[in-house]
């Protein structure tokens, strides 16, 4: 028997054909034995499948939220608790790292402070010294003039020298000022230990406040 | 049971709504399962897959046969079990010559699994359905379960499988003629009412 035919046939039991065919095949049906028989086996087999007793689902497959995934509706507050908790985290970290590096800030702004308070004078004699310095050197020079007054070449160096020495002296004495205030602000840390406390409490209660939201939402999902 | 409204709701996440669902259709896509896998515990799991999967891609139903688009789903977890299983084979589904080969006639099951006492038992007849079944190309054997067991219509059958109505028409012809020949093996076995007839050459 052709695979056509079958098909017409699995077709016609299911009404599934267009009416011109289906009065086609009745038509075969009756003068063809052979495409009748396979007509009846068919029809027996489709009807065996569908006696087939439907079994009952052994047990529910409702779903639960956990297999879902699906999360417990969280209160309105509950983004600004988080928002609340995490930058108070985020800023009592930054505090530690921000006073752990007040040291290293403090002794990179020391010699800036030297160098502007106690470095002038230095500058200014520096500058100065030179030129006063010249005339002590010009005699080695020129014997004639040294031999004939050695005394003036003398006493301008021991005045540079006065007058060097005292602004060097100034010089030291600010910047040993400097590196006592650097101390003491190195010592003193940039955020209050008193703050950092109230972040690290405010996060903590922020997130024991967190905890209990998801619970009792939780609690209410069930 | 507004089931239109209740895919609405389980669309916008409403798991109440879905689980409806599930108890209106658990017995369907449950037998579905069950005739395609053969074994109850590995159904009862694909069920449950399939009905997650179905919650999870609801907002993929785009409307026509709800239940149809659940028969895609639980035909595509099956068809994943069964790849799965094929992949990790435990006990072979089918009976091996001494060559090794897969033996092609389903009587074998007949001959030497079945007693004429068990064969009076009622459940016989279901057994040997279920393995004619299983001697069925997958694909035949899904438009059969679908067809013949859960009583789906031709353009159901079509949605579900995403194949036209000439290739379920085709493959139910066809799967049908199988089983006849299959169950001519438990001929005894089938009430009188659909003794298939014998002798013709097709």
């Amino acid at each position: 028997m052709k695979q056509r035919d079958i098909e017409l046939l699995s077709a016609y039991l299911d009404g599934e054909l267009e009416p011109s065919d289906s009065a086609r095949l009745e038509a075969r049906l009756k003068s063809d034995p052979e495409l009748a028989s396979v007509m009846n086996d068919l029809r027996a087999t489709r009807a065996l499948l569908r006696k087939l007793p439907q079994r009952r689902a052994p047990r529910n497959f409702t779903l639960t939220r956990k297999m879902v995934g699906q999360n417990p509706p969280l209160p309105r507050l509950y983004p600004v608790f988080r928002l609340a908790t995490a930058l108070a985290m985020l800023l009592f970290f930054f505090s530690f790292g921000l006073n752990a590096l007040a040291p290293q800030l403090t002794s990179s702004q020391a010699p800036a402070f030297g160098m502007g308070g106690g470095g002038e004078p230095d500058t200014f004699a520096a500058q100065e010294a030179p030129a006063e310095a010249f005339p002590t050197e010009a005699p080695a020079e020129e014997p004639s003039i040294a031999l004939a007054a050695p005394s003036p070449t003398a006493i301008p160096t021991d005045e540079a020298a006065r007058e060097v020495e005292p602004p060097l002296a100034k010089g030291e004495a600010e910047s040993a000022v400097a590196a006592d205030q650097t101390t003491s602000l190195s010592e003193t840390p940039i955020i209050p230990t008193s703050w950092q406390i109230g972040l690290i409490l405010l996060a903590l209660c922020g997130m024991i406040a967190m905890i209990w939201m998801r619970r009792s939402a939780a609690r209410r999902w069930q | 049971m507004n089931e239109r409204a209740l895919i609405h709701d389980a669309q916008q996440g409403n798991l109440d709504a879905f689980n409806v669902l599930v108890l209106h259709y658990q017995d369907s896509v449950f037998n579905t399962a069950l005739r395609i896998l053969g074994d109850e515990d590995l159904a009862a799991d694909v069920t449950q897959e399939a009905f997650l999967s179905a919650f999870k891609s609801i907002s993929s139903f785009r409307g026509g046969s709800f239940k149809a688009w659940l028969m895609r789903t639980v035909t595509n977890a099956c068809y994943d079990e069964l790849r799965r299983q094929k992949r990790r084979p435990t006990t072979p589904l089918e009976p091996e010559t001494d060559d090794g080969e897969e033996m092609d006639s389903p009587r074998w099951l007949a001959d030497t699994a079945l007693t004429p006492d068990q064969q009076a038992e009622a459940d016989e007849l279901e057994h040997a359905i279920q393995h004619c079944l299983d001697n069925l190309p997958l694909d035949f054997k899904t438009v059969v379960v679908m067809a013949d067991i859960q009583g789906m219509d031709y353009t159901e059958v079509a949605s579900a499988m995403r194949v036209p109505i000439g290739t379920v028409k085709s493959r139910l012809a066809r799967a049908r003629l199988r089983l006849r020949e299959c169950l001519r093996g438990f001929e005894e076995l089938l009430p009188a009412s659909y003794r298939l007839e014998e002798g013709v050459n097709t």
